[in-house]
């Protein structure tokens, strides 16, 4: 089923919690188990802890378009009581939904029976006060804000601010300013739109705040540009504060350079210090304070390299992959194709290639290091480039915030892998 | 991709090639670049134009084929202003039609560039190439730009600007024609004589290319067209003045379609689904009435392609 297609996946704040959205819109929240001293084999597997409807299909009737219900992002916002809260949204509509569980009830009114008819007035004779009883645990999920109409183009991004009370939403060519409580209207903070479309080169694809500093946030370009801005300089912040570029490799100059140079994610360090970018053949590490070059340079999978004219015509080229940290900013991960999914260890500058398929992953085995053979002779093991699945794409990936743990979505399933070290 | 045979070595053009950078003076070298720019000028045409989502088709996606189609014009106006005469093709249909009928045969001949669909720069300079892609990426220069043009440069293979007393769209015909003869000439002649069920639109398609080819400087013409409609979908607004019909009418070259035994016989289950033949023309199939058997490339006529253009520019 197209519907099941996964199009995003989040761990909230503390690792306890992991979301997926996907292409009917819908979303499925896993719970990690607690760990138990009897069941020490157990090591907190995650289950299905609620799942729900967060967007459906619309159409535009000005425009005689659907707008499709695919959840484009989640994002958790840190707990502050027993309830959770996350943003969801798809290309116009963001939504705040609020999972809380419910584990009593309410049982002994007056005016109501247990199954909530009215009682007619006539036979009540005393008066009692509701009692609290235990009932099974039930999750349920409330939309507790809708944050519509803000969005000419097709939002790509949500970020909560570290300030808790504002987040921001990109889309190809805007970028506003909520605060949570207000749903009828937001700041504009970044417009690039041109006043004569015709001449658009250039579109926004990312954003994202700074983990710390709540007016600082930057927001990546299908140039292979970054953009920092502060939002204390101005109120449109359409002149940046920072502007990350690395000059072009005339080596490596294609026809595609341009395209193969869009960044599809942004993503901060924990620590704040550093942006990591995600083009089509790389993932660069950049270092806040230097705006020339990144500091280091991924090649994810540089074999695509003479195959770009064909993944241009058969539209891989515009694919859109994420990358993520480790919770101590060490390894970068990132996917690739015939669901393979890549990480690289910044320290000892090693990195791995596995794969998420059902034949590897049964429960507790250890996943084997692949390759992509580029030459000639390929070896036992080694797949050719030629062999890859190109339909077989994982974008989107989460790592836990703290433990070396990982969630890997392969077209339409999770795979959540964890460290065998302990 | 191009078959199981051993790997087709461009050697004696390696030199020229290192760096990745083409020397635009450098004969095949520049032919393959002008084959390869074309290719996807066509594909990133098609991409625009073929695509009817039942939802917005994504404004980034349509930027950097924009992009990619303006750089592409802007080559071909530079080009077209250096240009100067063009020969006439000298080296008619023959040699080129014998070069494909070579090319089936011991694909493993590495020297041959008989078998290399650059060959088609030489003599029908740009009226390829719906070339799949797939044999392009072979070739050992990967695409690559070059960087700007001197002046001195030839550039012998940029657009068709044919000499403008000939009508270019007739000896396009006469060509595909000598390479094609039982099945196209009556096809031919059945548009040429403007005989077409489709009336119109397929008058208008004769005439325009015709206007087309007279001289490239056209080129300024698509420039002038140059995209639009972010706003809305991208189906109108590219090329205002000229239709479609004009571009793939005049582009197509039926001598790769008759290529089959090269794109049939390509093993290896490629999962990257290359742009053969085969390919182009399912995607265009779903428009025309009739199935499209890939073993009689030209029976996807220029009446379907007349029914097509109406489907793409018509609604």
């Amino acid at each position: 089923m197209l519907a099941d297609i996964i199009s995003t996946v989040e761990f909230n704040h503390t690792g306890e919690l992991l979301a997926t959205g996907d292409k009917g819109g819908r979303v499925v929240i896993f719970q990690r188990e607690q760990e138990s001293k009897n069941q020490v084999h157990r090591r907190g597997e995650y289950n299905v802890y609620s799942t729900f409807q967060s967007h459906e299909p619309e159409f535009d009737y000005l425009k005689s378009l659907e707008i499709e219900e695919k959840i484009n992002k989640i994002r958790w916002l840190p707990q502050q009581n027993a309830a959770y809260f996350l943003l969801s949204t798809n290309d116009k509509t963001v939504k705040l939904w609020k999972v809380s569980e419910r584990d009593k009830r309410p049982e002994g009114y007056n005016l109501k029976d247990e199954e909530g008819r009215l009682r007619d007035p006539a036979t009540i004779t005393t008066l009692r006060v509701p009692v609290l009883r235990p009932m099974d645990l039930m999750v349920e999920a409330t939309p507790r804000r809708v944050f519509a109409n803000a969005h000419t183009y097709h939002i790509n991004s949500i970020s909560v601010n570290s300030d808790y009370e504002t987040y921001m939403s990109a889309d190809d060519l805007r970028i506003n300013l909520w605060n949570f409580e207000i749903t009828n209207q937001s700041f504009n903070i970044v417009d690039i739109k041109p006043a004569n479309m015709e001449e658009l080169t250039e579109v926004i694809t990312a954003a994202e705040f700074h983990p710390h500093h709540c007016n600082t946030f930057v927001y990546s370009s299908s140039k292979g540009t970054i953009r920092l801005c502060d939002m204390r300089a101005s109120a449109l912040c359409d002149r940046h504060t920072k502007f990350f570029e690395e000059p072009e490799d005339p080596s490596n100059r294609s026809f595609f350079s341009e395209i193969i140079s869009s960044i599809s994610d942004v993503k901060f360090s924990h620590s704040g210090r550093y942006i990591m970018t995600r083009d089509y053949l790389t993932v660069k590490v950049w270092d806040l304070n230097m705006e020339n070059r990144p500091i280091e340079t991924y090649q994810v999978h540089d074999y695509l390299r003479s195959k770009l004219c064909s993944l241009y015509e058969n539209d891989c080229i515009f694919d859109k992959f994420e990358c993520v940290w480790n919770g101590s900013d060490s390894v970068i991960m990132t996917g690739s194709y015939n669901n393979f999914f890549r990480m690289f260890d910044r320290n000892t500058k090693r990195d791995v290639t596995l794969e998420a398929s059902r034949e590897n992953s049964k429960p507790r085995a250890i996943l084997k290091p692949r390759k992509v053979c580029v030459g000639g002779k390929r070896r036992k093991d080694e797949i050719s480039v030629d062999s890859l699945d190109f339909s077989k794409k994982i974008l989107h990936t989460a790592w836990h915030p703290s433990e070396n743990i990982i969630a890997v979505a392969a077209t339409n399933n999770l795979y959540i892998f964890q460290d065998k070290v302990n | 991709m191009l078959g199981k045979g051993g790997k087709r070595k461009f050697d004696e053009h390696e030199d020229g090639l290192e760096g990745k950078i083409v020397s635009p003076s450098d004969g095949p070298s520049k032919v393959s670049y002008t084959l390869q720019r074309q290719t996807i000028f066509n594909i990133s045409l098609m991409k625009l134009y073929n695509h009817r989502p039942l939802t917005e088709p994504s404004l980034q996606k349509t930027v950097l084929i924009n992009n990619m189609l303006r750089r592409i014009q802007e080559e071909l106006k530079q080009e077209g202003s250096l240009r100067p005469v063009f020969p006439a093709s000298s080296q008619p249909a023959d040699s080129l039609s014998d070069s494909y009928r070579e090319a089936p045969a011991p694909l493993s001949h590495p020297a041959s560039p008989s078998a290399h669909p650059c060959d088609l720069g030489s003599t029908t300079p740009l009226e390829a190439c719906l070339t799949p892609a797939s044999l392009l990426e072979d070739d050992d220069d990967t695409f690559c730009t070059s960087p700007a043009m001197p002046p001195a440069a030839p550039a012998r293979v940029s657009p068709p600007a044919l000499p403008p007393e000939k009508d270019s769209f007739s000896s396009a015909l006469d060509e595909i024609e000598e390479l094609c003869p039982t099945s196209t000439s009556t096809e031919a002649t059945t548009v040429a004589a403007t005989d077409s069920p489709k009336g119109d639109s397929s008058e208008s398609s004769l005439q325009k290319p015709e206007g087309l080819q007279e001289g490239r400087p056209d080129d300024s013409k698509l420039m002038d067209s140059l995209p639009g409609n972010f706003e809305i979908t991208t189906s109108t607004g590219f090329l205002t003045d000229l239709t479609l019909d004009d571009i793939l009418f005049a582009d197509i070259d039926t001598s790769m379609y008759d290529f089959d035994p090269c794109t049939s016989t390509s093993g290896t289950a490629s999962k990257m689904a290359p742009v053969s033949a085969d390919d182009l023309l399912k995607t265009l199939a779903p428009y025309s009435s009739q199935p499209v058997a890939p073993s009689q490339p030209f029976k996807m006529d220029l009446t379907e392609l007349d029914h097509i253009m109406e489907v793409l520019v018509g609604s």
